[in-house]
């Protein structure tokens, strides 16, 4: 029972960081329907940014997330606003936005690796990595802030989604692009701002690995698998639905190895998955995927 | 007149033959290196071990009268890199000789190397599966020499009986769980639980926490570079107070500070941090030398020695076959730790100390000799 339990804490800090991956990447696949996997590079140069922050500039943790959380937004919006925007002012196809989008992946986490080297970069966290013993299981500081802001960043993106004049205009393109056009809402505007709260979501995601093991190039491309996965299963567009479709993905990898080896940890990820779409095609909230929206 | 031309003569002829000397091509030979990835610190110690014994080759003549070149290739962990650079050294280089690390990547090259009559000097890896190959020689012994004495040590002295085992899901990690596992049972200890991990991964909380439900009284880390130190840390942020024991891989800088690995029991292969070599090397690279820099400096002597006499057999030409000849008969090498016999196996064994990590030290309780 004690495993049980210590599973299901690792779970619920690794789904939450899931969780935050994939409500940044599905705000903004919903909203624009890029199918940005440079998302991934994104959160991996957030957690740069904040080791830049902290080791060279010398900034107190604090300054240094969030000026890593802002400058990853910078990075969001620039990626739409000179990669993807000029892209669709050509005329491309979905599918030329999406391999644009993983060349950008592949050259920037390179281009990570060739400044910083591909070793593991390790922040200094103070207190934050103490142990807390809670019963039988074992968390640090660091792991339960990482639940703690996935919960609070899930609240602030459903309240501004609801209640602010720009989140009313996401919500408006995302249901409909032609109709919000129609209605004067600037396209391009709100994709930018979509760029931008969609990475400053996930970017605290890369920080807070950074913080736990080192920051790592290549550790994008995992995160936004799996937390395309995450949307996917949760139900495209659905906010609720890309933070369940996070947390049960963590849930899933750490209880799914109680009772076998633990390289079996991918496996039962992604079989899961499959299942799982083939019997509820929508996820747990959503729309349909269209084979147009990839 | 005439005296003034013989003299010029002489002159001229005397520079003809210092370009001839100095347009002898350099001997070259590769040496293919974790130099960056989850085990780049053995990387820094093997490069520099190598770079020192070619410097001292050179400074004293080269061999045979060339100077020696090593190329270096980066196979961070990686088996397919390991080929590719054994390709580029193998067809463009046209090397002789390679010193080669780690036991995945080694075992991957080692086919090229037999194919193309090149030499394969392994000072690091020691999968049990490194032994007995073509033109492959270990200046290192294979792993189950070490992890038997360190589970008879466990067992009949130290009174362990039920081992909970992590392990790299690499070849390395793999053969030395495997046969720590067979000398355990074979010693009447037991092992209650084993979970694999990723060399490369950096969060193995699942793992240990399942290791920590299935009890025991000793973890044993079947796995090496940095991951053994955030593996000892992360148990013990898990309350895993059990003792954890490795073998010699351990005893690299990252594992030095882990708070986590203090009290480690470990085996230790023959390294004096007092010696003239570890001080150069520390004057020259800013870092405390290991025993991995030991290896490759050997390594590369070994080569030199070798060449030299395959050099003398041959009429001064240098290939393969010569200096795997060359290794067959002379077998026995000085070395600065000592005189290294290569055995029919093609791998050395060497004294195996057993000790306790404290504060980045290695106290030594014990040693085997390699030969009572």
């Amino acid at each position: 029972m004690d495993l049980v339990l210590q599973l299901l804490a690792t779970g619920l800090v690794v789904g939450s960081l899931y969780a935050l991956c994939a409500l940044g990447w599905g705000l903004i696949y919903g909203t624009t329907l890029h199918f940005h996997v440079a998302h991934g590079a994104v959160f991996a140069v957030a957690a740069y940014y904040a080791y830049v922050g902290q080791k060279l500039l010398h900034l107190p943790l604090l300054a240094a997330v969030a000026a890593a959380v802002l400058a990853a937004a910078a990075t969001g919006l620039l990626i739409d606003l000179l990669v993807y925007q000029q892209l669709e002012k050509r005329g491309a196809f979905r599918t030329s936005i999406f391999i644009s989008s993983l060349g950008l992946l592949i050259a920037l986490e390179n281009v990570l690796a060739i400044v910083f080297t591909p070793d593991p970069m390790r922040m200094d966290i103070g207190g934050l990595g103490t142990a807390v013993i809670i019963g039988p299981v074992f968390l640090t500081y660091l792991h339960i802030l990482t639940v703690v802001l996935a919960v609070a960043g899930y609240g602030l993106l459903a309240a501004f989604l609801k209640w602010s004049r720009w989140g009313q205009a996401i919500r408006a393109v995302s249901s409909s692009p032609e109709m919000a056009r129609t209605v004067g809402v600037n396209l391009g505007k709100v994709h930018l701002l979509t760029y931008a709260i969609g990475s400053a979501i996930s970017a605290p995601a890369g920080i807070l690995v950074a913080m736990d093991v080192g920051a790592e190039p290549f550790r994008g491309t995992r995160f936004v698998l799996l937390a395309s996965v995450g949307v996917i299963m949760g139900g495209i567009g659905s906010i609720p639905g890309a933070m369940l479709g996070g947390l049960f993905l963590g849930l899933l990898e750490n209880l799914g190895i109680w009772k076998l080896p633990s390289e079996w940890q991918s496996a039962i990820s992604f079989g899961v998955f499959l299942v799982f779409i083939l019997v509820r095609p929508r996820g747990f909230f959503g729309r349909t995927i269209h084979s147009a929206e990839i | 007149m005439l005296k003034r031309l013989l003299i010029l003569t002489a002159a001229l002829s005397l520079a003809l033959a210092a370009t001839a000397q100095a347009q002898q091509p350099p001997i070259k030979i590769g040496a293919i290196l974790p130099l960056t990835g989850s085990g780049a610190s053995y990387g820094v110690w093997m490069k520099g071990g190598a770079e020192m014994a070619t410097e001292e080759i050179n400074a004293a003549g080269g061999i045979g009268g060339r100077k020696l070149e090593v190329i270096y290739e980066d196979h961070a962990a990686d088996a397919s890199k390991a080929v590719n650079g054994m390709r580029r050294l193998v067809e463009v280089e046209k090397i002789p000789f390679t010193l080669t690390s780690y036991s995945a990547p080694t075992l991957a090259i080692q086919p090229i190397g037999a194919q193309n009559k090149v030499v394969m000097m392994n000072g690091g890896g020691q999968s049990d599966n490194l032994a007995n190959k073509a033109y492959l020689y270990n200046n290192i012994p294979v792993v189950s020499n070490e992890v038997g004495v360190l589970a008879n040590w466990l067992t009949k002295e130290k009174k362990f009986k039920a081992v909970v085992v992590i392990v790299a899901n690499d070849e390395a990690g793999r053969n030395s769980a495997k046969t720590f596992r067979e000398k355990l049972t074979a010693d009447g200890g037991r092992v209650l639980a084993e979970e694999q991990v990723a060399l490369d991964g950096n969060d193995f909380r699942a793992q240990l926490a399942k290791l920590k439900a299935a009890g025991g009284d000793l973890l044993f880390i079947s796995s090496y570079g940095r991951n053994v130190a955030i593996i000892a840390d992360q148990a013990r942020e898990l309350g895993i107070t059990l003792p954890i024991a490795a073998t010699s891989w351990v005893l690299i800088p990252e594992v030095f500070k882990s708070k986590g690995a203090e009290g480690m029991l470990v085996t230790r292969l023959p390294f004096k941090p007092d010696s003239p070599f570890a001080r150069k090397f520390k004057d020259k690279y800013k870092t405390d030398a290991g025993f991995f820099a030991v290896q490759y400096y050997s390594g590369t002597k070994i080569f030199a020695r070798a060449a030299e006499e395959a050099m003398k057999k041959n009429g001064g030409k240098l290939d393969g076959e010569g200096v795997k000849n060359a290794i067959e008969s002379l077998k026995a090498f000085d070395t600065i730790s000592g005189k290294l016999v290569f055995q029919p196996n093609h791998a050395a064994i060497m004294d195996i100390e057993v000790g306790v990590l404290k504060g980045g030290k290695v106290e030594v309780e014990k040693v085997l000799k390699a030969n009572p």
